[in-house]
């Protein structure tokens, strides 16, 4: 059979692969049409294809661009029965035949888009193209966005057909706002997809977002395991994926600039991360707050049967008057307050109570004596349930709020926390973000919130908590201040739907068939489903305020050394000594200490003074952190021990004496 | 291999539905088809009445039943067949019927187990008597640019009855797409050597049944070239047996060698049953004694392309699958 080849309006030689059909029963309509190929086409779901019309329209002639969304093939068998008599109920009879039955390969496909637009019309017949990079741009409208003076694409990855290879852009306006903003992610575990992707997606914002529109920075809460602990340690990649990163033109190398925040652990002086590599310690930061940090967010850690009307009152009370203020009361006698770590709180609570206990008072200030207990029991725990957090010396180390980079990570590893920490501290960073994004003084105009396993922070069902309260209002006024929330979750239908509802973008990994059958799926088509329910790793479907239809793309493998590899090659430090542990801290300052030198400075002193003097040095950065850090400790005084008065001496016997003893 | 491009149809739009718009243009208050009506040789009768023929045995003394031991080799590199279609696009006053009708024949060549268009011809035509159409309507339907087939010198056209200028309409139309058929075959027959299974006889065109290349499967036994005892051997044959080759000829086509062949086994009452009868050219006198290795390796061929079966044509028992192929297009493209 001779190749027909005909001129596209485009004016290069191209061949048609298909052509459109329709008929009464499966007839085309202004966003469905209906095409046939040949059986080595290289036509699949997810295609982009480009159909030219025969009859103008208004002078025009139609062009459409559609996306495959569902194949059929079939051969001109009435029934499968008729094959079995065929070949007398012998399947190995039918490799005896001589021909191959007439077969088609009809495909479905959704229209991307019309040119011209009006009148909007049914696709009308004919020809049928793979899209070139061109149509990819145009029937995808990203010609919008990538030409004229202020182009704002973000390569998302690449779309691959049919020897087409065209990199696929996200609007930068509508994935970091202001008309539309926030991602999602959604994909079954395992695979590596969700955090892969999002891993390449913010390496691609940090290469492509434009200038003009100011900067931007993440910061990404690692909620389990060494996933992001690695951001910025090289990876290996494959040739395929250099080409990737070369089409979409984004440098295949980890993050220049991270940094790393993490609690200790209960001990108070070993970090609790799996980046406690000495080698890698440069980065990291530890995370700790002290009262006044925590109480902000008391309704974070206590639940509404903690804090009823009575408490609230309290607690108010607490943070309004007693808290970093001196504090006096008829009830205390003459002693002075200043409250500024849990340890003085507890002080003071065991005060009160004791004073009300002594004069037999049932209340004090309205409050009556069991809401005291309470509200101290709760506090008081507060410390304990979020040690290595919340110290009770109320020192403080924090994101740098303020004076946030361009272009920078900022990763707060809080996988190995328990859950109310975490919470505490998502509500907070966030908070913080937003009050500083609102002033104007973050240091950076954008900043992309990552969070994981978003159905467990916002699920669709389950009790209202402060943290989905949160993410809720983050995700719907969020954009105007330029806070932008990545999300990742297993179940997107888990999620709740005001949530995900307000992601303008959405990406879709592998799923699981049980999630693709629940009914936020129900507009895909059952051939689109399938494919999701088996995409190969680096494949991602894409949706976007763009995008008339989902798209499938290809993106690279992320060039950054994977968690399980950090973790192998930077093994998490074994806990140590409190000596070992301040070392390790502060020769991230200074890299001539000594443990010697250490030991000497820290001598006998006590563990919460030894830890605190750490923090502060560490919080001041001090150029001599020798001397900063012995200031900090209080001086040993050293005991003179008085010299014995000499006692008169026993008169001995002279040595001539024979009756001496 | 050079493809040849299908044939370039009438100029002007000679299809029914341009033919019913013509027709009402130039007769708007007329009765014209509507396109629903049924085709014309649905309705009309099978005019050849059954019969039985002697025939000459050319390959053993009487007739008898043949076992094709090989196995079946699949050797066709082509399949021909034909179609027609007519409607009555109008009725003159006098019930002259005047006729559209499509003659087709198509190739489809055997490429890597799947068939492919050779060659198509689609022909459409209006079949009429042209002392009974009014001279103007003639004329204007002739400066159309359509093309007129006078039927009034066919068997019948000229008589009074419109079934009998119906039917010679029909008649004048199948000649046209037997012409079809022979212009396909006989073009085969000179640029290849390679075998062409073609749908019904070959002795209507010399060049093609003299052609090694040409071989014609018959499904239709309204004449059966046997009598007596040889037609019972024929309706004995079972799957994978012929018969002994005999000689077809008559005063007006060209003498061609001739078999049967059970493709299937015979089921219910049907004596026919999955019974074709086979033609190829007629053997040399020199070459009359290896006729029989010639049937044999022809029904090898043919028995190869009873699968995939034919479902679900009616005939699909008789019917080989490369010629279903061609209705099909045939039906497309008509």
């Amino acid at each position: 059979m001779t190749e027909m080849r005909d001129v596209g309006l485009t004016g290069a030689a191209v061949a048609p692969l298909g052509r459109v059909v329709a008929t009464e029963r499966k007839p085309n309509t202004p966003h469905e049409f209906h095409f046939w190929t040949a059986l080595d086409s290289p036509v699949g779901i997810g295609t982009i294809v480009r159909v030219e019309g025969d009859q103008p329209v208004n002078g025009q002639i139609p062009q459409i661009y559609g996306i495959v969304v569902e194949g059929f093939s079939y051969t001109d068998l009435a029934t499968p029965l008729h094959d079995v008599l065929g070949h007398d109920g012998t399947p190995g009879g039918a490799s005896l035949a001589a021909t191959h039955r007439a077969e088609i390969r009809l495909y479905t496909a959704a229209v991307l888009r019309q040119m011209p637009e009006e009148p909007l019309q049914p696709v009308p017949m004919g020809r049928v193209y793979l899209a070139t990079d061109d149509d990819v741009w145009v029937a995808l409208r990203m010609d919008g966005y990538l030409k004229g003076e202020n182009p704002t694409g973000i390569p998302v990855g690449v779309y691959r057909a049919g020897g087409t290879d065209a990199p696929i852009y996200l609007d930068a306006d509508f994935l970091i706002g202001p008309e539309a903003a926030h991602l999602n992610i959604t994909g079954v575990s395992g695979l590596a997809t969700k955090t892969s992707a999002i891993e390449w997606i913010l390496a691609s914002i940090f290469a492509h977002f434009p200038e003009k529109k100011g900067s931007v920075a993440a910061v990404c809460f690692n909620v389990k395991g060494p996933d992001l602990c690695f951001l910025d340690q090289p990876g290996q990649i494959d040739e395929a994926d250099k080409s990737l990163y070369e089409k979409c033109g984004v440098p295949a190398e980890p993050f220049e600039h991270v940094q790393y925040f993490a609690p200790y652990k209960p001990d108070g002086f070993s970090l609790n991360t799996l980046r406690s590599n000495e080698q890698l310690l440069g980065n990291v930061s530890s995370l700790t707050w002290g009262l006044r940090e925590v109480l902000q967010y008391a309704e974070v850690l206590l639940n509404k049967d903690d804090v009823d009307a009575k408490a609230d009152a309290l607690i108010d009370f607490i943070r309004e008057r007693i808290v970093d203020r001196d504090f006096t009361d008829q009830l205390l006698g003459n002693k002075s307050y200043r409250v500024r770590s849990f340890a003085d709180l507890e002080e003071w609570f065991r005060d009160v109570l004791s004073a009300m206990e002594n004069k037999g008072n049932e209340g004090w200030r309205t409050h009556h004596v069991a809401t005291i207990r309470k509200v101290r029991n709760r506090l008081s725990n507060i410390s304990t349930r979020c040690a290595g957090l919340v110290t009770d010396d109320g020192g403080v180390s924090d994101l740098p709020f303020g004076s946030f980079q361009d272009r920078t990570v900022y990763v707060i590893d809080v996988a190995s926390l328990e859950e109310d920490a975490q919470d505490l501290i998502f509500a907070r960073v966030v908070t913080k973000l937003r009050e500083h994004l609102e002033k104007r003084d973050l240091g950076v105009n954008h900043v992309i919130v990552f969070v994981d396993e978003l159905n467990k922070y916002a699920p669709t069902d389950g009790q209202d908590t402060y943290v989905r309260k949160m993410l809720l209002d983050l995700a719907e006024r969020g954009r105007y201040l330029g806070l932008v929330l990545f999300s990742a979750q297993q179940f997107r239908s888990q999620v709740h739907r005001r949530v995900v509802g307000n992601s303008g973008t959405a990406l879709y990994g592998r799923m699981d068939a049980d999630e693709l059958a629940t009914p936020g799926y129900a507009v895909l088509s059952p051939a689109v489903k399938i494919k999701l329910a088996t995409l190969e790793k680096g494949q991602l479907m894409v949706r976007h305020p763009h995008f008339t239809q989902p798209i499938f793309v290809r993106f690279p493998r992320p060039a950054i050394m994977r968690g399980r590899d950090g973790a192998e090659q930077y093994p998490q430090a074994v806990d140590v000594e409190l000596d070992a542990a301040v070392l390790r801290s502060l020769r991230t300052l200074d890299p001539s200490l000594t443990l010697g030198w250490v030991r000497e400075a820290i001598g006998i002193r006590e563990d919460e003074e030894v830890i605190r003097a750490r923090n502060a040095t560490l919080r001041e950065r001090p150029a001599d952190v020798k001397k900063f850090f012995q200031s900090q400790l209080r001086p040993i005084a050293v005991q003179h021990t008085p010299a014995r008065p000499m006692a008169p001496a026993i008169r001995s016997a002279p040595t001539d004496d024979p009756y001496g003893f | 291999m050079s493809a040849i491009q299908p044939s370039s149809p009438t100029q002007a739009d000679a299809s029914f539905r341009a033919a019913v718009r013509l027709l009402a243009s130039l007769m708007p208050e007329a009765a014209i088809a509507t396109g629903s009506e049924p085709p014309l040789e649905t309705l009309a009768q099978a005019t050849e009445p059954p019969r039985t023929v002697g025939a000459i045995i050319l390959e053993d003394p009487a007739m008898r039943a043949h076992r094709v031991f090989e196995p079946p080799v699949a050797q066709f590199a082509a399949f021909l067949d034909g179609t027609q279609a007519s409607r009555t696009l109008y009725s003159c006053d006098d019930g002259t019927p005047i006729v559209h009708g499509t003659a087709a024949a198509v190739i489809r060549e055997r490429r890597n187990m799947r068939l492919y268009t050779r060659r198509h011809i689609v022909a459409h035509r209006i079949y009429a008597n042209r002392r009974r159409v009014p001279a103007w309507l003639w004329t204007r339907l002739a400066e159309s640019g359509m093309e007129l087939r006078d039927t009034a010198e066919d068997d019948g056209g000229d008589g009074p009855h419109p079934f009998a200028a119906r039917d010679a309409a029909i008649h004048r139309l199948q000649r046209d797409r037997e012409h079809a058929e022979h212009t396909l075959a006989e073009d085969w027959c000179r640029r290849e050597d390679r075998p062409l299974l073609i749908d019904g006889g070959i002795s209507g065109v010399e060049p093609v049944a003299r052609s090694s290349c040409a071989v014609g499967v018959i499904k239709s036994h309204r004449t059966l070239y046997a009598e007596g005892d040889a037609l019972v051997t024929i309706f004995a044959l079972r799957r994978g047996e012929r018969s002994s080759v005999f000689r077809v000829a008559s005063d007006w086509r060209t003498p061609v060698a001739s078999w049967y062949l059970r493709l299937r086994d015979r089921a219910g009452t049907d004596p026919m049953w999955g019974l074709v009868r086979v033609e190829v050219a007629h053997p040399d006198r020199a070459g009359e004694h290896t006729i029989g290795a010639r049937a044999d390796e022809v029904s090898r061929w043919i028995l190869a392309e009873a699968t995939p079966v034919s479902l679900p044509d009616a005939r699909w028992d008789k019917m080989v699958y490369g010629v279903r192929d061609c209705e099909e297009f045939l039906r497309a493209v008509i």
